[in-house]
């Protein structure tokens, strides 16, 4: 038995791994990681089914963990593709931010996994750990400001502006 | 407990209303049936929402859910330690003195209501046709003869189911206190995909709601409290009747009759009379500042104190309110009467919920996407 085992922590969960690496999350500290494991909603979709319709009142973000999905938005004539979302990336925070309508159709490609954070939830773990809301209400910032950017930029913006 | 703004329009749909009212009622039935378990849990969920603060302040000062709760836990045997050593033993004494003196009171308590029908008598021809005396002494003594044992037969019984089963209270409010993310999460799990955001929201909305409610009704008791016993300690501490701690002990009693809309303060007030009627029963005079007081603290009530803690937004029609609490009386006693109001604003809330996501076409149509994918990819190999 090697005694420096001991004072390791046990391995991160698999999911926490993927949350920790999405950028609104990435300077948050294990023990932050943790509590907000216990407000993380695990939903699974499958091929063609709708996670949420464009113009649909917001309430959360969502994190994929295993999976593909596409974003689309409606057109003039046709549905327009703004961008597939991968496993690692997030999409919907500006829910994070008010209840405004969603800005885009997202539905499952394949047969997905994702975590969904609930605004109202995140709010009170921020309320309760302030740091901790800090660091999401930058993420969320930072995100936000690289997207505006690229539209500045005339690029379009990424798949997870819904 | 309503709901403003658009979810108002959910209710309007007749068979959700019915199955609201119906949801009320029914469950006054299963709760007074199962009453020694729906009392503490009734009970743990009040503590749990006044509690919950407390454990959020200590979290946002650095420390972490499981800590919070045990120094909250640490605080409350240690204050419950203090409790049981200072307090509870004159409070039982007290407590036993007063039932020594329940035949007394009793006894006074006639002579006063008989000296006063009397004097009504003297004055009026129709209370003395009717003999307004005579046949309230004999309705009181027939009373006691026959159901009045019955009755204190049914308290003794009252007490009996609920006093052992107040040690669930601290034990089902850890749990709750604990495992109520855990729990919630778990029961979100079974909502399909197509109303989980919506359904996410109202539980929301809900659990917001009977937050308030709860915390409201709990400032408003200790206002009445509060209000009430310095008046009656202002009003009885002269001419001896009430000391301090009888004053305020009296002026919980009628705060937490209040619980019963309309009918709840009028019996309060009542107790109040009666107790000044049985310690001083020359005083009339005392007895009508009593009504006073009681008629100010409404007042109060009606246009400071519930304004600023429960809130307008939780009140329902007057005539459902008597209607409901009524209903709730005949179907579960004093379960009903206490029950009525919270249950029906939670079924209200519920019933909400239910047509909020059940009546919106798009979520039913993803709903059953959902289930013919689950189809197809269930057949997928059958050829068909």
């Amino acid at each position: 038995m090697n005694l420096a085992n001991l004072f390791r922590p046990p391995p991160m969960d698999p999911m926490l791994k993927i949350v920790s690496e999405v950028a609104i999350f990435r300077d948050c500290n294990r023990a932050e990681l943790e509590a907000l494991k216990l407000h993380l909603h695990e939903r699974h979709f499958l091929a063609g089914e709708i996670v949420f319709d464009e113009g649909e009142e917001g309430e959360g973000m969502y994190v994929v963990i295993r999976g593909k999905l596409r974003a689309n938005r409606k057109g003039l004539l046709a549905k327009k593709l703004l961008g597939v979302i991968q496993p690692g990336e997030s999409f919907g925070e500006m829910a994070l931010l008010g209840a405004g309508p969603r800005m885009a159709t997202v539905v499952a490609e394949e047969d997905t996994t994702v975590l969904a954070m609930f605004r109202p939830e995140l709010m009170a773990l921020a309320n309760a750990r302030p740091r901790l809301g800090y660091k999401i209400a930058m993420g969320v910032a930072l995100v936000l400001e690289t997207r505006l950017r690229r539209v500045a930029e005339g690029q379009s913006p990424e798949p997870s502006s819904t | 407990m309503k709901a403003g703004g658009s979810s108002d329009r959910s209710l309007e749909h007749p068979i959700i209303w019915i199955a609201v009212i119906a949801g009320a009622l029914g469950s006054i039935l299963i709760l007074k049936a199962v009453a020694w378990l729906a009392f503490p849990l009734i009970l743990a969920i009040v503590l749990y929402y006044l509690v919950q603060p407390l454990l959020q302040s200590l979290q946002s000062a650095g420390v972490t859910p499981g800590q919070a709760l045990g120094i909250f836990l640490g605080a409350a045997i240690v204050m419950t330690l203090i409790f049981s050593v200072t307090i509870l033993p004159s409070m039982l004494s007290s407590l036993s003195e007063f039932q020594n003196q329940i035949p007394a009171y009793w006894d006074r308590l006639q002579i006063v209501i008989r000296d006063n029908l009397l004097a009504l008598e003297g004055r009026f021809s129709f209370a003395k046709n009717a003999k307004l005396a005579d046949g309230l002494e004999e309705q009181l003594n027939l009373f006691l003869a026959s159901s009045g044992k019955e009755y204190v037969a049914d308290v003794a019984l009252f007490l009996l189911h609920w006093l052992p089963s107040l040690l669930l209270v601290p034990f089902l409010t850890f749990f709750f206190l604990r495992d109520g993310t855990a729990f919630h999460r778990l029961v979100l799990r079974a909502v399909p995909n197509a109303f989980f955001e919506k359904t996410l929201l109202l539980f929301d909305r809900m659990d917001a709601q009977m937050r308030a409610y709860f915390r409201g009704m709990f400032g408003l008791t200790m206002l009445d409290t509060v209000s009430l016993g310095l008046g009656l300690w202002f009003l009885g501490h002269k001419p001896g009747i009430f000391g301090f701690w009888d004053a305020m002990f009296l002026g919980l009693i009628c705060a937490i009759f209040a619980w019963v809309p309309y009918i709840g303060s009028g019996l309060g007030g009542i107790l109040a009379v009666a107790t000044v009627a049985v310690k001083a029963p020359q005083s009339s005079g005392l007895m009508v500042a009593v009504v006073f007081l009681f008629l100010g603290v409404r007042l109060l009530d009606e246009f400071v104190y519930t304004p600023m803690t429960v809130g307008r937004a939780l009140r329902m029609h007057p005539l459902i309110t008597v209607m409901m609490i009524f209903s709730g009386g005949m179907l579960g006693g004093v379960y009903g009467l206490l029950l009525a109001m919270p249950l029906l604003g939670i079924f209200s809330v519920l019933g909400q919920m239910f047509a909020e996501v059940w009546f919106d076409p798009r979520l039913r149509a993803r709903y059953h996407a959902r289930g013919m994918l689950e189809k197809m990819l269930a057949s997928k190999d059958l050829g068909i």
